[in-house]
């Protein structure tokens, strides 16, 4: 078991070191530099030349892959070119409220979702069937960027029912804090809720054919315990797994509602660091959003391990 | 973002496309309608729009200032930014957006009044140049207190002068010009020598390089000053989340506290026109900077919105690569096309475009005809600075003959790949066309745009300058040999001596008649094809009053107030 551990932990450590590699030179492969960036319409060649040597953009590429690399393994992402701030504490103020959104996006995903499925298979080839596969498209081929205009403009600028923009701490004020998620997490989650709800109809009608709803029926139950108790708890097993697997989608899409909802988010620090240019907030973004996949793996690979004896002993052989 | 800003275009609403689009609006909204299953009221009927666009104001609207007695104590405003300010240090600051900031926390020595002139703001009056230009003495107002409580005097003046100067990475050395030395005969006065005149000079004072910081912040804080900047102004920082929002608080111990109503003003960023003023509208922001030219003209239709507006003192061009052959901060070098080497072919393509229908097509006829670099709001200007040349592609297609260039000439364009640069670029090669050029649009994205800038590598190029008060920040860098981007490579000896000589000129008269021969020199060699001039469109709630702009574009919120 030790040994697999080791090797699992030294995969993951070469993996993030390649990602690393990819990353750094990547951003460092686009045309212009975060001086240009920077600098903008106010430029001349004194004080590019200034942020360059400021930076150590000017040192040669292995020089500042160690200099990151150092840095980082102590824990110090660096500053950011643009604002001057320390990345680590951008990132520690913009993962929460990407994490919550997401979250509440999968709440929301999976009672609409899981909802208009079971009412799909249920009321198969009726009209409640034909609407929630009408919205299930909606939600898959409507862009979230429309819609997220589209509910600012309804909702919030015409029935002022929601904030079309801003975000407070959770912990600062709870109910204001939803209050102003309730819009991108309903925007961010209609994507997948479609998804869901696909799923939910399939699995669902699947296990409405089998033996054992069949003997349920037959036993007296009511169509409610029948579809609630059985056929859907058998279903949700599917749905789980795609859920898991849309996280990232998920997350990519948390980039457009961050930015219409002006939600100081992971996702639109992502994109506004990409344009500016601002290489140790890429680098950092990048290298948190891998160890996360690969910690993620890891801990999965061991959990089969610890299920599936057989994993372990391969791992051994 | 930075300065140098792309194009910016509305739509014009009698187009068949912008119908088609409002039909598919329709559509969408009553899907949507169906989505939420709510019986919500249309936003504004828009179909009686088409009208508006020719009862459009194109008169600057500044704003007023509050009248105390309608106004309430306290209350936080929202300004919705369309792009996030960069260092929130006046050293190092180099976007228009921190500026917005800066006037509600760092005063500057000298300010800007509405009509463009020259006011003193921590000065006491304007300053007093010696004889042979080479001093200036400013005296300074009295009892006035940093955010940190420290003392204004001319040490912290000093200090803060010569951070500009030496800093590494200081975005105003260039802005200060020769300054030899910074005497302090007294706290009250200050005394700057110069190696050689700088007119320019005082209008740097009235923006960031005439910012004074407080000198305990600057020694605790070095260069990361901006982590938590301390000046004198009516607020003073509170919070920043980079890249959504930041945040001021009245400071009481500004000197003229007692005319300070708000408590706090939080910026917040929305880097979408459309989703801006629908923040307006939804009374999330009470101000939003750079409408559209499409939604100004329906916010100055609502009874609840004011929509400030001021002419920009940039400018929207086009730049030929004369001479940029290896990249900026080299010598220049004569490229071997004919569009670079005859000035003929330049002058062709600046005849084929037609600014009028331009500005009239695609910005509702908010923006104005530019063809030079001085703006006739500028204090410079004059009959030679505003002469345009007429759009004639009959003489464009004789000129390029003349040339011995056959038609249709091909010329390749970069711009920036926003939907509205890309807008800007078809109507252009539409209209070039009719002249014998045949426009090719290279979109590229901004910071790639900026680059390929710097290195020469492009024909032709299309971006804009957002303006300064002086002319010469309007024009030495850009067309002067020794500008520092002078991306077109251009090198005359004649336009650099009149540059020089209007700006060690302190006489006001002699340096107008001098700007007016570059501008007729410029038009024959066309380096730089200038378009039009954008306006500043500022939307504000009528919640707020007090909100102002000036020609600078910084949109004046200090002294707002809540409507009572």
């Amino acid at each position: 078991m030790r040994r697999y551990l080791l090797g699992r932990l030294w995969q993951s450590l070469v993996t993030l070191l390649l990602a690393t590699i990819v990353v750094f030179l990547g951003v460092r492969a686009l045309p212009g530099d975060p001086a240009l960036a920077l600098a903008g319409e106010d430029r001349d060649p004194e004080s590019l030349r200034a942020i360059r040597e400021q930076y150590g953009l000017d040192d040669s590429l292995l020089v500042q892959f160690w200099q990151f690399v150092s840095h980082a393994a102590r824990g110090d992402l660096g500053v950011s070119i643009r604002t001057g701030e320390s990345v680590t504490s951008m990132l520690g103020g913009a993962l929460p409220v990407t994490l919550e959104l997401s979250f509440l996006a999968i709440v929301v995903a999976s009672l609409l979702g899981v909802g208009a499925g079971v009412v799909a298979a249920v009321r198969r080839g009726r009209p409640a069937e034909w609407a929630a596969n009408a919205l299930a498209l909606l939600g898959l081929s409507v862009p979230n960027f429309w819609l997220g205009l589209m509910a600012i403009l309804y909702l919030s600028v015409a029935l002022g029912l929601f904030p079309a923009s801003g975000f407070v701490p959770f912990f600062t004020n709870p109910v204001d804090n939803l209050h102003h998620l309730v819009l991108p997490s309903l925007i961010l989650g209609t994507g997948l809720a479609a998804v869901i709800m696909r799923q939910t109809r399939s699995s669902m009608l699947d296990a409405l054919s089998a033996d054992y709803i069949r003997t349920a029926e037959a036993k007296g139950l009511p169509p409610r315990a029948v579809i609630g108790r059985h056929a859907l708890r058998n279903s949700l097993i599917v749905v789980v797994t795609i859920v898991g697997l849309q996280l990232g989608a998920l997350i990519s899409g948390a980039v457009v509602t961050e930015r219409i909802f002006a939600l100081p988010g992971f996702g639109k620090m992502t994109v506004d660091a990409v344009f500016q240019r601002d290489y140790p907030v890429i680098q950092a973004v990048v290298l948190v959003t891998a160890t996360a996949y690969i910690v993620i793996n890891l801990l999965v690979d061991l959990l089969y391990s610890v299920i599936d004896p057989r994993i372990r002993v391969r791992g051994e052989a | 973002m930075p300065r140098r800003t792309p194009s910016s275009l509305n739509r014009s609403s009698t187009t068949p496309r912008h119908r088609q689009a409002r039909w598919g609006v329709s559509v969408a909204a009553f899907a949507v309608l169906a989505i939420v299953g709510t019986a919500c009221s249309p936003v504004e009927s828009s179909s009686d729009e088409a009208g508006g666009d020719q009862t459009t104001s194109t008169q600057d609207v500044f704003g007023e200032p509050a009248d105390a007695a309608q106004v309430k104590a306290g209350g936080t405003l929202t300004v919705a930014l369309s792009a996030d300010p960069d260092k929130l240090d006046p050293t190092l600051s180099r976007s228009l957006y921190s500026r917005y900031v800066f006037h509600t926390m760092c005063e500057k020595l000298y300010d800007l009044g509405p009509d463009a002139k020259i006011v003193p703001q921590l000065a006491t009056a304007l300053p007093t140049i010696s004889a042979d230009g080479l001093s200036l003495t400013i005296p300074l107002r009295e009892g006035v207190k940093f955010a940190d409580g420290g003392t204004l005097d001319s040490t912290a003046v000093k200090v803060s002068i010569n951070r500009g100067l030496t800093l590494a990475g200081s975005g105003r050395k260039s802005e200060l010009g020769p300054i030899t030395s910074i005497e302090t005969p007294d706290p009250k006065t200050v005394v700057i020598k110069l190696s050689k005149p700088f007119a320019p000079l005082t209008a740097a004072l009235a923006d960031r390089a005439g910012m004074v910081l407080s000198p305990a912040a600057v020694d605790k804080l070095g260069a990361n000053f901006s982590t938590a900047p301390v000046c004198v102004g009516p607020f003073k920082f509170a919070s920043r989340v980079a890249q959504n929002s930041i945040k001021v608080v009245k400071d009481p111990l500004y000197y003229d506290a007692a005319k300070v109503h708000l408590d706090a003003i939080e910026y917040r960023i929305i880097t979408d026109s459309s989703i801006r003023s629908a923040n307006l509208r939804s009374g999330d922001a009470q101000v939003a900077d750079s409408l559209s030219t499409q939604d100004a003209p329906e916010l100055q239709k609502d009874s609840n919105m004011t929509v400030l507006q001021s002419q920009s003192l940039g400018y929207q061009g086009l730049t030929i690569n004369i001479g940029n052959a290896n990249g900026i901060g080299t010598p220049t070098k004569q490229l071997d096309t004919p569009i670079a080497k005859d000035p003929r072919v330049r002058q062709a393509l600046e005849a084929s475009i037609d600014r009028e229908a331009l500005v009239k097509s695609l910005f509702n006829g908010l923006n104005s005809v530019a063809c030079s670099p001085i703006s006739p709001k500028s204090e410079f200007t004059s009959d030679a600075a505003q002469v345009c040349p007429a759009h004639d592609p009959a003489k464009a297609k004789e000129l390029l003959t003349q040339a011995g260039v056959t038609t249709p000439y091909k010329v390749e364009m970069i711009t920036s790949n926003n939907p509205d640069s890309l807008r800007l670029a078809q109507a252009l090669q539409a209209m070039v066309k009719e002249g014998g050029f045949e426009l090719v649009i290279k979109p590229v994205e901004y910071a790639s745009l900026l680059d390929q800038q710097d290195r020469g590598d492009f024909e032709l190029l299309q971006l804009g300058w957002s303006g300064r008060v002086d002319p010469d920040a309007n024009i030495f860098n850009f067309v002067g040999s020794e500008g520092s981007q002078n991306v077109a490579g251009y090198n005359s000896p004649d336009v650099d001596k009149l540059l020089t000589d209007a700006r060690q000129s302190t006489d006001q008269a002699q340096r107008i008649q001098l700007y007016g021969q570059v501008v007729t020199k410029l038009q024959q060699d066309d380096p730089l094809i200038y378009m039009y001039r954008q306006r500043n469109l500022t939307g504000v709630s009528k919640t707020v009053l007090g909100v102002q702009t000036y020609p600078d574009g910084v949109i004046r919120t200090a002294f707002a107030g809540l409507a009572k």
